[in-house]
């Protein structure tokens, strides 16, 4: 049981397990999927979505696939949309809706909302409605804020599981207290991530498909009023992220970014602006170095 | 230490299977109480099953882990390769105690998680989403492929390249490379790209428009239009300044600003002057086709 190299086989079972229910529900989803225009998200649907919302908050990922990949609503909002056929809608809808999370910075175990619940459940319920990207921002973050409530009974509940690894470290058991690091707390992860967002998929998604019908036909300035949102929203998600860099004498690059985006009237692209922003980055950090900018991180 | 023949020494292995338990499961408990406690002693454990043989040792090293640890799991994994360095040569009888080890721990732990969300949330991470979004939003799916590659092999490479500088380095290498200056030199390079993709994406993004009409002798002034002579897109860039200034220099918090926003487009596009015409919509002074789509079919 002591063996040295159960970590590695760990890993191997992680990957393997992750590696397998991406590629099930790459290539099941669709086959199950939308038919005709408009995708119906079916149960088998919403469980693939339950499942990517998990795992978006385990380690199985190598951790970083978790938090930094599949937690995004631009990831997110892709895979989503090949389990429901429409992968081009699906990443249209996701980056709209990660502009607003592009702030999004979790620290010290706080989180001011869920980008991932709004990217899987929000970009499957907006397919599903057949909202575009603009409109779905908004509904997006309705599922983000409700979203938070999994963060914060997963940071209190594990608690518990600490204790339990301290009785394993008080027996000597370095296995046990290895395993309660991920044993019951994932098995507690997955029970209060899959479940509900499989539930909000599969039972939301006709709600919100008729509704928007309702309101195609009776108010149908409503949803003029979402999509005229989904063009003010994204500041919000823009300023949040400014607040960390637009300051001291960089912030003439926001400037210049945007000017240079007028003058092309979109005709640049991003891949374009960040080999202009990289050249920039290098001049301003030869010449002109640190001077003027807040010493970062508090030391 | 060179009397130290008959010790115990870490294999390479060893470390960086320490790296990878710590890389897949720094966040697997995260919790209240301790934050990231027991994944820094599920890090730890071949280390401990290395040095230690003694059942009380093993007791007292797992119980000296299992304390409350929280930082940035890529930046700080610094902190984990300096504690392992401890860990050997304690286990080879150097004179460094519990208090020693816990005051590296808690003592670079903050100072690494501020500067590491810096780097990794707050920088590398919002860049490369960028430029993923205003792909996808153009409808290449390139852009989450492209993101998903770049983050996930920017960070692992960063986290171990800091891993492995704090075993080799130890305490006083961390400090040193704290002192450096050198990733404050990278947060302002980074600072400079993250707003010039930044403007990029409120060019992109960010859709405000008026729809206010001022007649005189029977000609229209359309106001978006007279914004736009002075400068094309004003309006959108002094709404985003607006925004900045209020979450950042008014503290408004963004669920208010939320609702506020929503409520002021719900009565835009209440159609209480009339239906709101497509021309009125300002960025189809740069596109044309921006007008509001064909309701969504159903």
């Amino acid at each position: 049981m002591e063996r040295v190299n159960y970590s590695r086989r760990m890993r191997l079972v992680a990957l393997a397990i992750s590696a397998g229910s991406l590629v099930a529900m790459l290539a099941v989803g669709p086959a199950l999927g939308a038919d005709g225009e408009n995708p119906t998200a079916g149960l088998f649907q919403a469980i693939l979505v339950g499942l990517g919302y998990y795992l978006s908050n385990s380690p199985w990922l190598a951790g970083q696939g978790g938090f930094f990949g599949l937690y995004r609503p631009l990831v997110a909002g892709f895979l989503v949309g090949i389990i429901f056929g429409q992968p081009v809608e699906g990443a249209q809808i996701g980056a709209a809706i990660n502009i607003l999370y592009l702030g999004f910075i979790s620290a010290g175990g706080s989180i001011p909302a869920d980008p991932s619940v709004a990217g899987w459940v929000g970009t499957a319920l907006a397919l599903a409605g057949g909202l575009d990207a603009q409109s779905a921002i908004a509904l997006g973050v309705a599922v983000g804020l409700l979203g938070t409530f999994v963060f914060f009974t997963r940071m209190s509940v594990d608690a518990v599981f600490a204790h339990w690894a301290d009785e394993r470290a008080e027996a000597g058991d370095i296995s046990g207290v290895a395993r309660m690091n991920w044993l019951p707390p994932q098995v507690f992860l997955f029970v209060i991530s899959f479940f509900p967002a499989t539930l909000a998929v599969y039972l939301g998604a006709p709600v919100v498909s008729d509704a928007i019908a309702w309101l195609q036909t009776n108010l149908p300035w409503f949803l003029k009023g979402l999509q005229i949102a989904g063009g003010m929203l994204p500041a919000i998600g823009l300023a949040l992220n400014m607040r960390f860099i637009f300051r001291g004498p960089v912030v003439a690059y926001f400037f210049i970014g945007y000017i240079l985006s007028v003058a092309a009237a979109g005709g640049v692209n991003i891949v374009a602006i960040g080999i202009i922003g990289v050249a920039l980055a290098f001049l301003h950090v030869t010449f002109v170095g640190n001077r003027g900018m807040q010493q970062s991180g508090g030391m | 230490m060179g009397d130290m023949d008959s010790g115990v020494k870490l294999e390479r292995s060893d470390v960086v299977r320490s790296f990878w338990l710590w890389t897949f499961f720094s966040h697997a408990n995260y919790n209240y109480e301790r934050l990231q406690g027991t994944a820094f002693a599920h890090a730890m454990t071949p280390i401990i099953r290395r040095l230690y043989k003694d059942p009380e040792q093993i007791k007292a090293a797992l119980k000296r882990h299992l304390v409350f640890f929280n930082t940035e799991p890529n930046v700080g994994g610094v902190i984990h390769g300096a504690v392992i360095a401890m860990e050997e040569q304690r286990a080879n009888g150097a004179e460094i105690d519990d208090d020693a080890i816990n005051s590296v721990k808690s003592g670079l732990m903050g100072p690494l998680a501020g500067v590491g969300d810096t780097i990794s949330q707050g920088t590398i991470t919002p860049i490369l989403l960028s430029i993923g979004i205003s792909m996808a939003a153009a409808g290449n799916i390139l852009g989450p492929i492209l993101y998903f590659v770049l983050e996930i092999g920017i960070m692992l490479s960063m986290a171990y390249f800091f891993w492995m500088q704090g075993y080799d380095r130890g305490r006083d290498g961390v400090t040193s490379l704290l002192r450096s200056g050198l990733l404050d030199k990278v947060v302002t390079g980074a600072s400079v790209l993250g707003n010039m993709v930044l403007g990029a994406l409120t060019y992109q993004f960010v859709h405000v428009f008026v729809t206010f009409t001022v007649t005189i002798d029977q000609s229209n002034f359309e106001l978006y239009k007279l914004l736009n002579s002075i400068l094309p897109g004003l309006l959108p860039l002094a709404f985003i300044v607006l925004t900045w200034w209020l979450v950042t220099a008014r503290r408004v918090s963004p669920i208010l600003l939320l609702g506020i926003y929503l409520v002021v487009a719900m009565v835009g596009a209440y159609p209480i002057f009339g239906e709101v015409a497509c021309p009125s919509i300002l960025n189809p002074f740069f596109q044309p086709d921006y007008c509001v789509p064909a309701p969504p079919a159903v």
